[in-house]
């Protein structure tokens, strides 16, 4: 009994998890704001070019995604894709599953510390937006933490 | 007449101090309720003054953070993040105050979502970004820091400028509130203390008018009386006790004037009675005197001197006379005397006036040789009464009629029945009767100018009449002309059976 009553206030929070977002909702209806937080799982680089950093290495990245205002437990989790094309620039894609849907990311970046991407679409309730992610890393330390703020607008 | 417990004065200043009382109560009771409005809204905006002081130094440390991280992103000077590390140290207790100053604000959800923002800016830009800076500058200078710190900044400084503005509202608000509450409090407390004056006023006037005013008119009135003058009064007003009061004095004064009235007449009483009786003792010792004098002076002769037969006897015949009238006079001592007590006895009998008027007639024919004595009687005059009361009546009016002609003359005497009356008239042609006199001519031994005239008389034989007639249920009255005499008239109840001839008549006519 008790636990079916946990599940049911995590359903509920999780689909909250959008401010503003109707629950019924099956899009988004106007901007909102989304701030998770992130810890990296797994780093991945591969040398593909020459020896060391060269165009065309690339870094993956999985991470779990946190709502700790929510919930202890990772809410969803994410990719990231970055292939170096010099001078520390990378080009990057990125995938980040949350409970309602979809975001998926895209753009250059140069410093892992301090970065944004544009948000290009999604699927499910996000499937209609589009927008920004800002990404400021928290926790230097392994595993790395991020704090994500996903600025949605509707397209 | 007392008043009523609802009329009286002490009912009325019972009820006019529980008025009073009530209504300072409620002056009070509305000065109190504005001025803890007052306060309530004096409160109200401090509080809303104290939010927006918590709000405008929470903006502050913020904007010091904001400061100090972009010198020391710029700069790379770790002296210029003073500011920062202040405000940082500052935030969580400026965070709590802001939380604490909002919690029952209407705002509070305004100021809660600005406590998010806020520690968000802190927890995943600001902190970051000087760690950042300080381990990677470059990566800090990039345009994204500087437009993600704008974008967090814009947002907190947009959400504390529409905080501020309806802080700003509600204390405006407020503070119309309190000067609208302290406008009612003082219209209310001017309001309250005009009525308050205005009604004690009222009462004071009532006070002085209902109670002071008819109290000195009263003193006024008893100083007045006090100095004699018994016609003093009071108007009649005044409430309750007051309206009493001013009815007592009245009344007293009343009494107290009727009572020195009656006192006066009585003093007036007492003199005339006194004077009376002195001339009473004139009269009686004058009116003893000549007869007994006639009877100790020819029994004195009779008993010195040796007389004839004829002289003796008409000295005898003189004293027995003398005695006669002495004995008549004491008769009217006594009648005047029974009559004042009150115990004058008669005798209710049919009686027939005209005989009586016959008899008496024929017995003054014979007693002055000067008059003529005229009398007109048709019919029987029947009534009930007592016939030596009456013979003495007509006896006295003729006796007058006599004495007060002493040049002689007519006497008439007349009676006839009228509707349901015997009335006798006897007229001389006289002296007559003084104007000043006739008031009092049935006064007790009233014999005006009669005395020095040397007319003889007691100046009983008149009020005994009236007394004699009026007893009968009768009426006596004259009048007189001075210098052509006066013509006294009885009127009496004849008697409806007319039997009385009958029992009384006599013998025949004069």
């Amino acid at each position: 009994m008790k636990r079916s009553l946990v599940l049911a206030l995590a359903a509920l929070c999780a689909a909250l998890l959008i401010p503003g977002a109707p629950v019924a909702s099956t899009t988004l209806k106007g901007p909102g704001v989304i701030r998770i937080t992130s810890r990296e799982t797994n780093f991945t680089r591969v040398d593909t070019g020459a020896v060391g950093r060269s165009p065309g290495d690339m870094e993956i990245s999985r991470l779990q995604l946190y709502n700790t205002r929510i919930r202890q437990r990772p809410i969803g989790h994410g990719q990231l894709v970055c292939i170096y094309t010099g001078d520390n620039l990378r080009n990057c894609d990125g995938t980040f599953v949350l409970p309602a849907g979809k975001l998926v990311v895209s753009g250059g970046l140069v410093y892992r510390s301090l970065y944004d991407l544009a948000v290009i679409g999604g699927t499910g309730l996000y499937s209609n937006v589009r927008g920004t992610l800002v990404v400021t890393r928290v926790r230097q330390k392994a595993p790395p933490g991020d704090v994500l703020v996903f600025r949605l607008v509707v397209s | 007449m007392t008043t009523s417990r609802w009329q009286s004065l002490e009912t009325r200043l019972v009820a006019a101090s529980i008025v009073f009382a009530l209504l300072i109560a409620f002056v009070f009771a509305v000065l109190i309720l504005s001025v803890s409005q007052l306060r309530s809204a004096t409160a109200r905006e401090a509080r809303a003054k104290d939010r927006t002081v918590a709000a405008l130094e929470l903006e502050k440390l913020v904007l010091d953070m904001e400061t100090g991280a972009r010198g020391l992103v710029i700069t790379g000077r770790e002296r210029l993040l003073q500011p920062w590390t202040a405000a940082r140290r500052q935030l969580p207790h400026g965070l709590a105050v802001f939380e604490e100053r909002f919690a029952d604000s209407p705002q509070r959800p305004q100021a809660e979502t600005l406590d998010r923002l806020i520690t968000a800016y802190v927890r995943d830009y600001s902190v970051p970004l000087v760690d950042l800076a300080r381990h990677q500058p470059a990566a800090a200078r990039i345009p994204l820091a500087t437009v993600e710190g704008k974008h967090r900044l814009d947002a907190i400084r947009t959400r504390f400028s529409a905080l501020l503005n309806a802080e700003n509202r509600f204390a405006a608000t407020s503070a119309a509130s309190a000067r609208s509450r302290s406008q009612s409090a003082i219209t209310g407390a001017i309001a309250g203390l005009a009525m308050s004056a205005l009604l004690i006023v009222g009462f004071g006037v009532y006070l002085a008018r209902a109670i002071a005013r008819p109290l000195r008119e009263a003193a006024a009135g008893a100083s007045r009386l006090a100095e004699g003058d018994l016609s003093t009064r009071l108007a009649q007003s005044g409430p309750g006790e007051v309206g009493d009061l001013t009815r007592s004095f009245n009344d007293m004064a009343q009494k107290l004037q009727s009572n020195r009235l009656e006192l006066e007449e009585q003093n007036e009483r007492l003199r005339e009675s006194e004077r009376l009786k002195a001339e009473l003792v004139s009269i009686v010792s004058h009116e003893l005197r000549t007869p007994l004098s006639s009877i100790l002076g020819f029994t004195e002769l009779l008993l010195r001197r040796t007389v004839d037969e004829p002289t003796r006897r008409s000295y005898l015949e003189i004293v027995v006379a003398q005695s006669q009238r002495l004995a008549t006079l004491l008769n009217d001592f006594l009648d005047a005397q029974q009559a004042e007590e009150g115990q004058l006895h008669l005798a209710e009998e049919p009686i027939d006036m005209a005989t009586i008027l016959r008899e008496q007639s024929r017995v003054f024919v014979g007693q002055s040789d000067r008059h003529e004595i005229r009398l007109d009687v048709d019919e029987p005059l029947p009534m009930r009464g007592d016939s030596s009361r009456m013979a003495q009546v007509v006896a006295n009016l003729l006796s007058n009629a006599i004495k007060y002609s002493p040049q002689g003359g007519l006497v008439e005497v007349a009676g006839e029945r009228t509707a349901g009356d015997v009335r006798i008239r006897v007229r001389d042609h006289g002296l007559g009767i003084p104007e000043d006199e006739q008031p009092r001519i049935f006064t007790k031994f009233f014999r005006g100018g009669a005395a020095a005239s040397g007319i003889s008389g007691t100046g009983l034989g008149l009020a005994i009449s009236r007394e004699i007639v009026e007893a009968h249920g009768g009426g006596i009255g004259f009048s007189s002309t001075p210098g052509s005499g006066s013509t006294f008239w009885l009127e009496l109840p004849a008697d409806a059976n007319g039997d009385a001839a009958e029992h009384t008549a006599t013998k025949g006519d004069t």
